[in-house]
């Protein structure tokens, strides 16, 4: 209402000037007459402020720039860049400005050693007139003895143009700046000074050095070659600290340039040679019609400082927070904006949630009433954006004048009344892990474990009764299944059951766990957890050749039973870690497997999408978290705070992934990438290369080196890191990551920053300290493994015992929240987390707790009554019988066939080369937009985000492609052909060493009745072409059919 | 529908969503499909199956069904303030570019008058069946994420496509084939998004099926020297060994699935070789979709399999066709567009119509964004092209209950920005949902402990389309 007011009285003036021809002169002519009379000039503030077209002070409240009333004159609020992102802060008191200076907060905006438009602002109507007078202060913060030499003299300008310039400062060379520059010539050639240019041809340098940490006065007047609205602002002339007498005497001067004619948009943008620590401070920004109005920065105050009335009604009375305030909020608001999980997301019960300190979003700052966000809601005119909602009466004018005066005298709060509350939560997950004692065993003949006596304990307070013993022959193929993800063969089968010793059991778990296979089985749910893949993601994903050598630690660390916690401190901080071994870099692939967007127009998104995974998938799979809702609100259901999300992400915010150098001098360093990466893959790859080399962004690496993350302030110094091949290049700049700060994104948005936020955990699950030194994802790691810290051993124990069983003791595994399922067995959770803790965070220490129980050698078998009780067999009174992964069904297959080659590691494989390296599918290149088709057919994730359980679809596309793709089709013919070089033509053994081959196990006679009938069917049409031919076609039916059961694809 | 979170939360999270066995065939009762999530529709449904005719790369707005007589008089001029004003700020807006009139003509047709470039001349002669929506815009004008955004709601790419939340919520009307098949054209410039037919977080077999038009199915030729005889046999075999498994371990509808899968597998082998069997139709109808022409032939074909697909069930047909970005030379690289698909969606709506199935089907047309009313750079004649416009663009819907022969919403005077009646894709989305039965704000799947629906960020159903 304000603005549109002021706007008609300017246009009128405007319009009356023009009719009285007096546009030209009216602003000289009070000038001249106020010459050296500063007091006049304020006398006269009425008529100057007239003049005046647009001003903003800046008076907003710290940290933020989103009030739409700041200022007046303004089409709307300004806008911001997403990259290096302004904000107010308190006015800058040193330095000196010869005329003062009455606002108390500043811009400050910060360089980027590179163009940037932080700040933009669209004026209410567009400037056609003749003169346009422009004043802004500035002082510059600095490092003194910056290197001026550099060849871009781009520091800092004002700028005024029609159209906004985007976040680049796009802005065609004709536009119209003000500001500082290096001197190309004359006397302050090769110095800062303050500028004005209108294109590179039309560019006039003060003798007005720049000092830094000063403050200047800089003024402009753009001039008209005639009075036609549609000439050109030819003329610029520059003022730096004038006096109302000096409007004759500019001290630099532009004209006959080619300009603009119209000007909508204003902004300020910084250059190359400004340094990312840099900031520039800019006050009482003014646009003004005459030399006058552009002077008296107290019209920009006057508005700003009056007491806030509400429909002119202004409290006057001081107010009393527990009588006055208290009572209203506990009456009209507290329903929905109080409690620890307030339905919607605002807490009106704490005050330093009204400081916006848990969502960045500010809703009342001290003494400001005026920019309320509280106020905002309770005055909005429109009954849908008013509070309290749903057409409930809104507070009478005198209630809201109060809590304006409450704002405005300073916000006293009542401590004892509200209490700031402490972070804490009675939810089970997050008490400290107490080792709780091992039932005393009743049924003794079965319990045999400590896992067995917590299950039988509540077999018995549930009813139920366990199955029986499985037999040897399902246990042996159990367990080689469950650890190695391969089947047994005929003779490790034999070899088991011919073992009459009472440790035969013991001693294959012992000896499985020690097969090199186990990693590659074992390694594979991490990389599940650890959205791995060997590709960018997203539109273009292109691949990322040595991604692979992380998978290849990822099962080494399971091999070598690597410590739990160093697991962990490794993939989150092996960069950092002293001293530096390339194990641990390659480690960082785990950060390294976000995604990254090469078809992002903004820099700003593409960075936040790559933190927020990191952030989401480290929360997700290390605590058993489902952070992401954070990002935009306070957690609905856990007391996880979008201010813990931030501060999360405050360890990482200095690094970015990329293609990083190994040293060590055993490392592998294959270089002929063709022969691992799929065709189309890397054809596309190879031109996107092409393109990149020529545009100078990439040069092919011939150097050893790992797909990880990197540090700009705390990785190993020695680690260099190589360009990558994107569409869009991902940005590393160090200069400007080794500073930056994690800000709060208001409601999530990248274009809304607020609060920058120091690194943190969650509150509620323990204290920060204040200092976390200079390797922080480091001390990251180490809370992560600290005893006190309630999830990460349980999350881990839970997942093992969920890969064993087909399901968790707590149900959702990577969601131990309020929301999440309760544990079954609560006891034995905690139980097994603190064996794994006194283990030394033995991952192989858990496996036999479980592996060695009764629990886990029962039988498959249905029981009516138990099943009336527990249905899903969560309790597990039977063997919970699951589906092989894909990757386990197509090894089963190459194991049975005889054709799986078992080398370990190394370089992917590409389906073009799958036929002659029938490695473990785990080595199939792993394209996250094109995973290899046994893995998209049978449920594999595609890397995308933390996969903490595959489903388990069934659909008639499987049996379509069990049955009819090539590669099936390959494998009957191999296994029919390696069953009839051990069995010859004797149909019966061919039958029994089928059977072994693919199931472990001999036919009964009905199935080797059925089986026979198989091979000998047909025969009466095997005239043509003969009876060798159709036989082995037969054959190969029978092994096909095989390969088929639900028998082969089941863990029994 | 009030889906029991709790209960969705244990299907998900114990696997026993495949109880339900697969999306593929089974019939259209509601009483006999026990896969589909809804036990019946949250109201009355006015189509039955959609086809999406998405149209990659972006045609231009103005120069396919939002004429601009203003733009062809600004031509070569600045765009004037008043709207260069408006145009949000977003990157390649080519608002700093001179105008460029469309090169090609308008005409009004049929009953409605509504107006058709003559890029196509076909389909304009079934304009009174089409609802033109002149007022689509979002903000994102890259390719991909603009897929993303026209098929999946956000631009992210990792949630479901709108043909997997139909086949989700609806099944297959079909007995034999996939609930939703997808089918790529003219595969140059922008690849094809796979999260535009992807499951997203749903499972995996709610995903599009993509389809060789000319081969079908695949996997559902037999390899190995397999005759029709053997392999019934070999199933035989397999399912009585999966049986009597099934038997020693007492009841398990998760094997129960396995095993019924095998049957429905092999019903679906033997018949979804048949609906490629174009040598069925007549060769009238073969050469109303163009299919005796070169330039017509694939996307002609697939529109025939489409209203094969449809008579035979299948939830949701999309039929992509690329090229359409014409950053240069738009005349030449439109008229391509058009001869390559006027023909053929003229040939399915009429022949949708002519079968009755016109009544129960919605078909939808349109790109991932519009193209600018500027040129694109400094290029000159015939070279002149367009840049991406997500700020407004257009799109249009016939049959499946679309009151046909009307416009909603209006661009500016160049075509730039909705001045009329906003619509965001999501609204889109809401649409094709409620118009097979579905409430998009009840349709949920629980993931990560949240009840997700298919329009995310909002997203309210355009009633006018069907009043």
């Amino acid at each position: 209402m304000k603005s549109s007011r002021l706007n008609i009285r300017i246009s009128a003036i405007v319009r009356r000037c023009r009719r009285l021809g007096l546009l030209v002169t009216t602003g000289f002519a009070l000038s001249t007459t106020l010459a050296g009379e500063e007091k006049s000039a304020v006398s006269n503030a009425k008529s100057a402020n007239d003049d005046v077209v647009a001003l903003d002070a800046f008076d907003y409240p710290k940290g933020r720039l989103q009030n739409p009333d700041g200022g007046k004159g303004w089409k709307r609020p300004w806008q911001t860049s997403r990259f290096a992102v302004s904000e107010v802060v308190e006015a800058t008191e040193s330095g000196t400005t010869t005329l003062g200076s009455v606002s108390s907060r500043d811009l400050s905006i910060r360089g980027t050693g590179e163009r940037n438009n932080p700040l933009r602002r669209e004026l209410l109507k567009p400037l056609t007139q003749k003169e346009v007078f422009v004043r802004f202060d500035l002082h510059y913060h600095g490092d003194t003895d910056r290197d001026v030499s550099k060849v871009d003299p781009e520091f800092f300008v004002l700028w005024l143009d029609r159209l906004d310039g985007g976040d680049g400062s796009t802005h065609a060379s004709n536009v119209p700046n003000i500001g500082v520059h290096i001197a190309d010539r004359g006397p302050k050639k090769g110095r800062n000074v303050l500028m004005i240019r209108v294109g590179p041809a039309h560019t006039a340098w003060s003798k007005v050095e720049l000092e830094y940490n000063r403050t200047y006065r800089v003024v402009g007047r753009l001039t008209k070659s005639d009075d036609e609205a549609r000439a050109d602002y030819g003329q610029f002339d520059l003022w730096v600290d004038p006096k109302t007498s000096d409007w004759a005497s500019p001290d630099a001067t532009v004209s006959g340039a080619q300009s603009l004619s119209l000007i909508q948009w204003i902004g300020f943008s910084t250059g190359l040679k400004t340094e990312p620590t840099d900031r520039i401070h800019v006050r009482n920004l003014m646009l003004g019609n005459t030399w006058q109005s552009v002077f008296d920065e107290s019209t920009a105050l006057i508005a700003a400082r009056d007491k806030r009335g509400i429909n002119g009604i202004l409290w006057n009375k001081p107010v009393d927070f527990k009588r006055d305030v208290y009572p209203l909020l506990k009456m009209r608001c507290f329903d929905c904006h109080a409690g620890a999980n307030p339905d919607s997301g605002y807490r009106l019960d704490v005050h330093r949630e009204l400081l916006g300190y848990s969502t960045g979003d500010v809703l009342a700052e001290p003494g400001r009433s005026r920019e309320s966000r509280l106020i905002e809601v309770l005055t909005a005119e429109a009954e849908k954006d008013r509070m309290p909602p749903d057409g409930d009466d809104p507070l009478t004018d005198q209630q809201t004048a109060m809590l304006a005066a409450w704002i405005d005298q300073g916000m006293e709060w009542d401590d004892q009344l509200l209490p700031p509350p402490q972070r804490e939560s009675d939810h089970w997950a997050f008490q400290p892990i107490v080792r709780p004692g091992v039932p005393h065993a009743v049924d003794t003949t079965w319990v045999r474990t400590p896992v067995d006596a917590f299950i039988a304990k509540t077999h018995a307070e549930a009813g139920l009764t366990h199955a029986a013993v499985a037999s040897r022959a399902t246990l042996v193929r159990r367990l080689y299944l469950d650890l190695l993800g391969l089947p047994p063969t005929p003779g490790e089968v034999d070899a088991f059951l011919k073992d009459q010793s009472p440790k035969a059991w013991e001693n294959l778990v012992d000896r499985l766990l020690q097969s090199l296979h186990y990693g590659e089985r074992w390694g594979r749910y991490w990389l599940d957890l650890a959205r791995w893949a060997e590709s960018q993601g997203y539109q273009h994903d292109f691949v990322r050749p040595y991604a692979w050598r992380y998978r290849d630690f990822v099962i080494d660390s399971f091999n070598k039973d690597k410590p739990y916690d160093r697991f962990l401190r490794e993939q989150l901080a092996g960069d950092e870690l002293q001293p530096y071994a390339d194990e641990n870099l390659i480690a960082t692939g785990f950060l390294g497997a976000a995604r990254i967007s090469g078809n992002q127009e903004d820099d700003a998104v593409q960075r936040n999408d790559v933190l927020v995974d990191i952030v989401n998938a480290t929360g997700s799979v290390m605590l058993g978290l489902t952070l992401e809702c954070a990002q935009c609100h306070n957690h609905k259901f856990d007391p996880v705070s979008q201010r813990d999300y931030y501060r999360l992400q405050a360890f990482f915010v200095r690094g970015q992934l990329g293609n990083l150098s190994l040293r060590e001098s055993d490392v592998e360093n294959p270089t002929d990438i063709e022969r691992w990466i799929p065709k189309p893959a890397f054809a596309y790859y190879s031109k996107e290369v092409e393109s990149l080399v020529k545009k100078k962004l990439y040069s092919p690496i011939d150097k050893p080196h790992t797909w990880g993350y990197l540090s700009a302030a705390s990785s190993d110094a020695g680690i260099e890191r190589y360009p990558v091949v994107n569409r869009k290049p991902i940005k590393w700049q160090p200069s400007a990551l080794k500073d930056a700060e994690a800000r709060m994104l208001i409601r999530g948005d990248v274009g809304s920053p607020g609060p920058s936020v120091g690194a943190g955990w969650p509150e509620v699950l323990g204290i920060t300290p204040s200092s976390l030194g200079e390797n922080p994802r480091t001390r990251l790691a180490a809370w992560m493994a600290d005893p006190e810290n309630p999830l990460v051993a349980r999350v881990w124990v839970n997942r093992l015992w969920q890969y064993h069983f087909g399901g968790g003791i707590v149900a959702t595994a990577s969601d131990f929240g309020v929301a999440g399922a309760e544990p079954t067995h609560p006891q034995l959770l905690d139980w097994l987390a603190t064996e794994l803790m006194q283990s030394g965070w033995s991952t192989k220490h858990i496996h036999r707790q479980i592996v060695l129980s009764s629990t886990y050698r029962q039988q498959r078998r249905y029981n009516k009554s138990n099943s009336e009780i527990d249905p899903n067999n969560r309790l597990l009174w039977n063997w919970p019988r699951r589906r092989l992964e894909a990757e386990a069904i197509r090894d089963s297959v190459l194991v049975a066939t005889g054709e799986l080659d078992r080398t370990l590691g190394g370089v992917s494989i590409p389906p073009e080369r799958e036929a002659q390296n029938l490695r473990r599918t785990i080595y199939l290149f792993q394209q996250r937009s094109s995973m290899p088709s046994v893995m998209e057919m049978f449920d594999a994730p595609e890397g995308i985000a933390s996969c903490s359980r595959r489903s388990v679809s069934t659909v008639a596309l499987q049996p379509l492609f069990m049955l009819n793709s090539q590669f099936m089709t390959d494998r009957a013919t191999a296994l029919a052909k390696s069953v009839k070089e051990a069995a010859g033509d004797d149909s019966g053994k061919q039958i029994e060493i089928a059977f072994e081959r693919t199931l472990s196990r001999s036919p009964d006679n009905r199935e080797r009745e059925l089986a026979t009938k198989i091979l000998q069917s047909d025969s009466q049409n095997a005239a043509h072409s003969g009876e060798g031919a159709h036989a082995d076609s037969r054959l190969m039916q029978l092994c096909h059919a095989l390969l088929n059961l639900n028998e082969f694809v089941y863990i029994p | 529908m009030v889906w029991d979170r709790r209960a969705m939360l244990h299907e998900s999270a114990l696997g026993f969503g495949s109880l339900a066995l697969t999306s593929m065939l089974l019939d259209d009762s509601f009483a006999r499909d026990s896969h589909r999530r809804l036990p019946q529709p949250h109201h009355a449904a006015t189509a039955r199956s959609v086809i999406f005719l998405f149209m990659s790369g972006a045609p231009g707005q103005t120069d396919t069904f939002d004429p601009k007589p203003m733009l062809s008089k600004l031509d070569g001029q600045r765009v004037p303030d008043s709207i260069a004003a408006t145009v949000p700020n977003i990157p390649r807006s080519g608002v700093e570019s001179k105008l460029f009139g469309s090169p090609f003509s308008f005409r009004s047709y049929g009953e409605s008058g509504i107006p058709v470039s003559s890029l196509f001349p076909h389909t304009a002669n079934m304009v009174d069946q089409m609802c033109v929506v002149r007022s689509l815009n979002h903000r994102v004008p890259v390719h991909g994420p603009g897929e993303c955004i026209a098929l999946t709601g956000t631009g992210v790419g990792d949630r479901p496509s709108m043909g997997a939340w139909m086949n989700y919520g609806l099944g297959s009307a079909g007995q034999n084939l996939p609930g939703f098949m997808v089918f790529l054209s003219n595969v140059t410039g922008p690849p094809p998004q796979l999260p535009g037919w992807g499951a997203g977080f749903l499972p995996a077999r709610y995903q599009g099926t993509l389809v060789d038009g000319n081969k079908g199915v695949p996997y559902t030729e037999m390899r190995g020297g397999y005759t029709e005889l053997n392999r019934r046999r070999q199933l035989d075999f397999i399912n009585e060994l999966n049986r009597r498994h099934l038997d020693r371990q007492g009841p398990d509808s998760e094997l129960e699935a396995r095993i019924d899968s095998y049957e429905l597998g092999y019903r679906m082998q033997a018949s979804a070789p048949e609906v490629f069997e174009l040598s069925q139709e007549s060769a009238q109808t073969r050469e109303m979709y163009g299919l005796d022409q070169k330039e017509t032939t694939e996307f002609g074909t697939h529109c025939l399999l489409a209203r094969r697909l449809v008579e035979r069930g299948v939830r949701c047909i999309q039929l992509r066709n690329g090229g359409w970005d014409a950053h240069s030379s738009l005349t030449s690289n439109h008229l391509k567009g058009g001869k390559q698909t006027d023909q053929p969606i003229a040939a399915l709506l009429r022949d949708l119509k002519q079968r009755g199935l016109l009544d129960t089907t919605l078909v939808v047309w349109g790109g991932e964004f519009g193209r600018t009313p500027t040129i694109e750079g400094s290029r000159t004649g015939m070279s002149r092209g367009r840049d991406h416009s997500p700020s407004g663009y257009t799109m249009w819907l016939a049959g499946g209950g679309v009151n046909g022969g009307q416009i909603i919403g209006a661009t500016d005077e160049l075509g730039y920005v909705p001045i009329e009646r906003p619509l965001t894709p999501a609204d889109m989305h809401a649409t094709l949902l409620h118009a097979l039965g579905i409430d998009q704000h009840r349709l949920a799947w629980n993931h990560n402990n949240r009840d997700e629906i298919p329009t995310v960020f909002g997203g309210e159903v355009i009633q006018e389309v069907f009043a």
